[in-house]
């Protein structure tokens, strides 16, 4: 009775068209499935995957990014006590540097010093034993012309030698 | 409307109804070249048809995923979608057509038609109990109907039966009520001139505004209890 009353607003409990919805439904959703869900539904999955790994490398890459900045930044107090310690070392080298050419060049001077005074002195050794000669050949010559007497050279030699010896003495 | 206008062909020993025939088939078209129209361009930005359907879509997941743990959603929010959006055409559809021709009702909402509704619920009902094998197996199915203990099983059958009973009668009955008055609202219009017509017209027009309202609140209703009744065979209670 209940469902004479109800299938009255109906046309009549058609078998057909049960099948009819049924069979329409699934096809309904086989296409929908195909044409519109699995892109969209594989669209948004693609989507929120790639929010996830974006947000991941986002985190990873500020990570790098203070890694960076800290490695930097120790480099940086890094290189400047390399540069303090190289001007150092250049100041040490050159100090030390200065101090020998300093020191090489007194020496070199005192060399040339020396040198010059053995030279002079050689010099004047040479002058003074060639104006003895000459001077004791002169005096015996003079001393022969005046006292037409042969001196004994050697004797003569004596003489001027002690004459030149005091002569230099007094000239020094 | 109603059986002095059944207009009726039959098919390999089958009975078919032709408003039920065209009106269904109409449904599906509009239904389908929808969602056909708004899936074309898929991109990872979304846009235009694309955020609509997107909306859809997070709205009967919204629907499942309140029903059942998430690991059990499987499927079932693709069915819940195509439901959803098949009934809430249905709906609508005889807001904005109802076309007859030669005495016969031709286009009308699907959904204001028992048999329909009643085939839906049985088809989701079905659905219900086989997820209900498959989850337990036939034993732990069978054995669900005495829970909490034996005595329980008539009350337990008769739920069930309820269950696909009110389902379908639900949605029937409310889209048929708006129609009918929609109807009689139509014939108000027409029974004495102009003056009724002025009458009518206001009066039509805000029924049916509410009708595509409780088009939409029975499409909702439908689908949220198709979940409930999924989620009640394959969860532990």
């Amino acid at each position: 009775m209940f469902a004479q009353s109800v299938l009255a607003e109906s046309n009549g409990l058609y078998i057909g068209d049960m099948l009819f919805y049924i069979i329409s439904f699934v096809i309904l959703m086989l296409l929908v499935k195909k044409f519109a869900w699995k892109p969209v539904v594989k669209m948004m999955h693609d989507r929120a995957e790639k929010i996830a790994n974006d947000i991941d490398s986002a985190e990873e890459s500020r990570n790098e990014a203070n890694e960076l900045a800290q490695k930097r930044q120790s480099e940086l107090k890094n290189s400047r006590q390399e540069a303090a310690s190289i001007v150092n070392d250049a100041k040490q080298n050159g100090e030390t540097q200065r101090a020998q050419i300093v020191e090489t060049a007194q020496n070199d001077a005192q060399a040339l010093k020396e040198a010059a005074q053995k030279d002079a002195q050689q010099a004047r050794q040479d002058a003074l034993k060639g104006a003895q000669n000459d001077v004791a050949n002169l005096s015996i010559e003079i001393a022969t012309k005046i006292i037409h007497k042969e001196l004994n050279a050697n004797d003569q030699k004596a003489l001027i030698d002690s004459y030149i010896e005091g002569l230099g003495k007094d000239e020094s | 409307m109603g059986g002095e206008s059944a207009y009726t062909f039959k098919l390999f020993g089958l009975m078919f109804d032709w408003t039920n025939v065209i009106s269904g088939l109409i449904v599906c078209v509009i239904v389908f070249c929808v969602l056909f129209g708004l899936s074309r361009k898929i991109q990872m930005k979304p846009k235009g048809g694309q955020n609509v359907l997107e909306w859809m879509i997070d709205f009967t997941n919204g629907i499942v995923r309140g029903q059942m743990p998430a690991s059990k959603t499987g499927q079932y929010s693709f069915f819940a979608f195509v439901l959803f959006i098949f009934i809430f055409v249905a709906n609508q559809i005889g807001l904005v057509f109802q076309f007859g021709w030669d005495g016969h009702e031709l286009v009308k909402s699907p959904t204001a038609d028992p048999v329909v509704t009643l085939t839906l619920s049985l088809v989701v009902m079905s659905l219900a109990h086989f997820a209900g094998v498959a989850e337990y197996g036939f034993k732990g199915y069978v054995k669900s109907y005495v829970k909490p203990f034996a005595l329980l099983l008539p009350i337990n059958l008769f739920e069930e039966f309820g269950n696909f009973l009110t389902l379908g009668l639900r949605i029937f009955g409310n889209i048929y009520a708006g129609e009918l008055l929609l109807k009689l609202l139509a014939s108000l219009a027409f029974s004495h001139g102009p003056l009724t017509m002025i009458v009518a017209l206001p009066l039509e027009i805000i029924w049916q505004g509410f009708s595509v309202f409780i088009g939409a609140i029975q499409a909702y209703v439908f689908v949220t209890l198709t979940t409930v009744y999924i989620s009640r065979k394959v969860s532990e209670e």
